[in-house]
């Protein structure tokens, strides 16, 4: 078989598979039939998916190279990429998994990227955030004082705050308007923690609180007025529906649940111990139909959330619940969370 | 002694907080503000000289008021800046920060 995907390290990119994969005859052409295949609705292409032709596309295509391909985060064509992931992917999976594999290569553990490695001597954190004596100690305003003193942080953070915090011009606004324009407001959102190093864009989103007003601050980073919040407050199942339905939204959630699922296997309950892992696929998801924030202005109780709930999902409830609950009740997330902001020692939950 | 050089119109820069800025918001984050200083002497025109000369030899019967040298003034402004204020309320400000310095 010449299609077989080289036996590198590197999972293949999902671009330059289905270039691979165009270049042979005979892949190519399953490749256009699988790719009608997934082009109809959720209803029409589970029908689409059943036949004869669909199964054997995706047959032939499970040998090619756009099997086993991945995508990196923030590359060139990251959108095409994912679309090409899921043109084979989503007829294996048919949307009907709870959990799907992340279109993602996986975060390495590798010490440049740990936050731990140099937040963890605590002396150095306690040096930089609460230095000036006399002032009340307030890491998420040190965390705006560094963004504000870096040209792309501040320029990105300034974008996104204009561009959500401003209403639609306010004499045409009616009173149950929503207060902005919610697709660009998500949109700088992404711009900003896809270009802004996470090194100033985390301590912003995870900084360690004392007090209410602090916590305040940290829940109003990402403006959820505007990027969270909405009038209707949808079912959980709901709105990942829509999500699965954007290959972006898609990936990032698939993302988030390879990298932040609780395990008991570990100490601190995230898959390998990787917490940046999880916060970066967390992070990912900000600025998407999912995107979750803190429910409230708790300093050290902390609650994230999604803008949606499981009322009247009937039969569905458990399902929907356990959906929400990932986000709710995730002590993976909680201690990534926590050990960010407090330095490596700090807060385990166990 | 001799005198220090002056130096030459630039931009300058430092760490204020909003508050800081006398602009009445209240805000404890803090901004880099760039400002303009500096000596203008070398990009004295004719127009500065004569405006010299007929200050010293006073404007008959006019009080006008004339500045005789250029002065060092932001030519362009840094874009928009947003912050959060103490009430957690945003802000955007235009304006405040200077991007580039010339002698006007």
């Amino acid at each position: 078989n010449e299609i077989i995907a080289p036996s590198w390290r590197e999972p293949l990119d999902c671009v330059r598979a289905s270039e691979m994969c165009n270049q042979n005859s005979q892949c190519s052409s399953r490749y256009r039939i699988m790719r009608q295949c997934l082009s109809g609705g959720d209803k029409e292409r589970s029908t689409m998916l059943a036949s004869k032709e669909c199964q054997g596309a995706l047959e032939v295509l499970q040998d090619s190279p756009l099997y086993d391909c991945r995508c990196k985060r923030g590359m060139k064509k990251e959108l095409q990429c994912l679309q090409n992931y899921w043109s084979i992917h989503m007829g294996l999976t048919e949307g009907e998994e709870f959990y799907e594999t992340s279109p993602y290569e996986p975060i390495h553990f590798s010490e440049e990227h740990q936050p731990a490695s140099i937040i963890s001597d605590s002396s150095l954190l306690k040096m930089s955030s609460c230095s000036e004596a006399g002032k009340p100690c307030n890491p998420c305003l040190d965390a705006a004082k560094a963004c504000n003193l870096n040209e792309t942080c501040k320029r990105l953070k300034s974008a996104y705050t204009a561009i959500c915090s401003k209403a639609t011009p306010p004499q045409l606004s009616l009173p149950n308007q929503e207060p902005c324009s919610k697709k660009r407001c998500q949109k700088a959102l992404r711009q900003f923690f896809e270009r802004v190093p996470w090194e100033l864009s985390y301590p912003l989103l995870f900084c360690s609180c004392p007090d209410q007003a602090c916590a305040e601050r940290r829940r109003r980073t990402i403006i959820p007025s505007c990027s969270y919040q909405e009038r209707h407050k949808p079912s959980c199942l709901e709105l990942r529906q829509i999500c699965r339905s954007d290959a972006l939204c898609r990936s990032r959630l698939a993302d988030f649940h390879m990298n932040c699922q609780m395990t008991p296997h570990t100490v601190t309950s995230c898959p390998h111990d990787n917490y940046h892992g999880c916060l970066m696929s967390y992070v990912g998801l900000i600025g998407s139909d999912v995107t979750p924030n803190y429910s409230d202005s708790s300093p050290s109780n902390i609650t994230i959330s999604l803008w949606c709930n499981c009322r009247g999902t009937g039969t569905h409830e458990p399902e929907c619940e356990a959906f929400h609950r990932d986000f709710t009740h995730n002590t993976c997330l909680k201690n990534a969370i926590l050990s960010f902001g407090y330095g490596a020692e700090g807060g385990t939950l166990f | 002694k001799r005198a220090r050089r002056p130096r030459p119109c630039s931009v300058r820069e430092l760490e204020l907080t909003v508050s800081e800025l006398g602009l009445g918001y209240d805000s404890d984050e803090t901004v880099l503000l760039r400002y303009c200083s500096g000596q203008c002497t070398a990009h004295r025109h004719n127009y500065d000289i004569t405006m010299e000369h007929m200050m010293k030899a006073g404007f008959k019967g006019r009080r006008d008021k004339v500045s005789k040298g250029p002065c060092c003034r932001p030519t362009a402004f840094e874009k928009n800046f947003s912050f959060l204020d103490n009430k957690s309320r945003y802000h955007t400000i235009h304006n405040v920060s200077a991007k580039n310095c010339g002698c006007v």
